[in-house]
């Protein structure tokens, strides 16, 4: 290795510290801020809250047992959606893919579901489906699923005519098709569907949490507001924050996974 | 007995604005061994025509006879090569060349040694469990017309094969391909748009008028088989060939 490549990765390598450094600085600077204001008063922390008091909230919802009922129902609903999403609309879009004469016929529902602002449907999914975790569940799948199948419909319709026309000229049927050219052709498509829907299914959850629930994290955030316990609202949240991230680095990691192999 | 015949193809597109003919009457005789291109002014239906013989489209009129049998029927009998080499980036090289058996249900050891046995004898072995991306453009031009070979076909149809390489690649790989196809002793046709890659490479060049195609001349190319394509471009009658066809193709449209 020349001496100059060395400083080269020697400079980068610097450079990713420096940057890692800075971002948590800010993070530390922020709560740091926010500690430091509510202790001084600048703003009043039975609005605002603050971090200790937030550490405080989450302890008390640990020692009354319900941290873990109210975080488990949440990733619970989300998981659950998230996958259902995912399979129903690659399934839908399948199917579509297979008959021009159902993409042509449900194409103008799918532009108008599309367009419409699923929360609205909340309402008629309470009544129709009952005010439980079936509804929250539907919410989250209303949210998910049509974006699912038009963007998974999306890829499958741009795959090259050509390759399609050479699978045909060596005799393939249209089942064939599907599986040696399609899908696989997708698969980067449909992971980067599954990173949207990830974000799109806590959308969907907290949503339908916010209509109807016992428990669950949107269920803390609305108890939270309507009583003024603002630190609750807050670590609600933060927690919120630490979750979804969580679940879009386990999906990012098994696109990782996938793509290796690919 | 010809090979490939057609018998006064037709071709109606309907669409709608109204119908277009894209082929009028063409008919054709490609003998078995022999190294034919098709030649015409872009947009005149040659790809379409191509794709009638690969039994993708079928005419409106007139018949596309393979060995005597209607091309539907012959459907082992072809193998198409497409414009870009289409391989699949998922699979390996391997796994490529052997796509058209694998469809056919019939990938058996016989084949898969045919496979490995066309791959070293083209100097693809190493690359055996390699992505096409980690093939040079002239490397994967060869993968895809080993994989045209797989199938063992009667006929090979080459559709552009070349069209989306560079000049230089362009030229060498068409020396590649032309002495696979001789070497393998393959009955071939070829579309293009490029006249010099007609003349240099084919037995017979056949010209197409604009829409709707019509044969409107056909040449029997004299130049020495035993030569490279780029090398027969520099024989003396060459250019006698390019400038005939170049004025068949430039001749407005009676």
């Amino acid at each position: 290795m020349s001496e100059e490549h060395k400083q080269y990765l020697k400079k980068q390598k610097i450079r990713k510290i420096v940057i890692r450094i800075i971002q948590i600085g800010i993070l530390i600077l922020l709560f740091g801020l926010w500690e430091l204001s509510a202790y001084l008063e600048w703003a009043d922390p039975f609005i605002t809250s603050s971090p200790s008091r937030v550490v405080k909230s989450i302890a008390n919802l640990y020692t009354s047992g319900q941290l873990f009922t109210h975080l488990g129902a949440t990733l619970w609903e989300t998981v659950i959606s998230f996958l259902l999403s995912t399979v129903l609309g690659t399934a839908i879009a399948v199917i579509l893919w297979w008959s021009e004469t159902a993409r042509r016929v449900l194409e103008p529902y799918l532009i108008v579901l599309n367009s419409l602002p699923k929360v609205a449907l909340g309402p008629l999914i309470i009544i129709w489906v009952g005010a439980g975790r079936s509804a929250i569940v539907t919410m989250a799948l209303m949210i998910c699923l049509i974006i699912t199948v038009i963007s998974a419909l999306t890829g499958f319709m741009s795959v090259d005519e050509e390759k399609i026309q050479l699978m045909r000229s060596m005799g393939a049927n249209k089942f064939q098709i599907l599986i040696k050219l399609i899908l696989p052709a997708n698969i980067p498509n449909i992971l980067s569907i599954l990173k949207i829907n990830v974000g799109l299914s806590w959308v969907g959850t907290i949503m339908g949490e916010y209509l109807v629930s016992r428990e669950g994290i949107g269920y803390l955030l609305v108890y939270g507001s309507q009583v003024f316990k603002l630190d609750l609202v807050m670590a609600s949240t933060l927690m919120l924050c630490v979750l979804a991230t969580a679940m879009y680095l386990v999906v990012a990691l098994i696109e990782k996974l996938i793509s290796r192999f690919y | 007995m010809a090979l490939l015949e057609l018998k006064n193809v037709s071709l109606i597109y309907h669409s709608h604005d109204g119908e277009t003919e894209a082929v009028s009457d063409v008919s054709l005789e490609v003998g078995e061994g022999e190294f034919v291109a098709i030649v015409g002014p872009s947009g005149c239906g040659k790809t379409t025509l191509l794709g009638m013989i690969a039994g993708l489209i079928p005419p409106s009129g007139g018949e596309v006879l393979v060995k005597g049998k209607p091309v539907s029927e012959a459907r082992n009998m072809t193998s198409l090569m497409p414009q870009r080499d289409q391989l699949f980036e998922w699979r390996s090289v391997f796994r490529n060349v052997t796509l058209g058996p694998e469809i056919k249900r019939n990938k058996d050891k016989e084949i898969c040694a045919y496979a490995d046995e066309l791959l070293s004898k083209y100097g693809l072995s190493e690359f055996r469990k390699k992505r096409p991306s980690e093939l040079s453009g002239g490397m994967r031009q060869r993968a895809a017309l080993i994989r045209t070979l797989v199938t063992r076909p009667e006929l090979l149809l080459l559709d552009e094969p070349f069209s989306a390489l560079d000049f230089q690649t362009r030229l060498t790989v068409c020396d590649d391909v032309e002495s696979i196809i001789r070497k393998e002793n393959k009955t071939a046709v070829l579309v293009t748009h490029d006249i010099s890659e007609a003349i240099s490479m084919s037995d017979k060049v056949v010209v197409l008028s604009a829409r709707p195609a019509t044969v409107k001349k056909v040449y029997d190319i004299t130049l020495d088989k035993n030569i490279p394509p780029l090398k027969r471009r520099e024989q003396k009658s060459f250019p006698v060939y390019f400038r005939s066809i170049w004025k068949d193709m430039e001749a407005p449209h009676e």
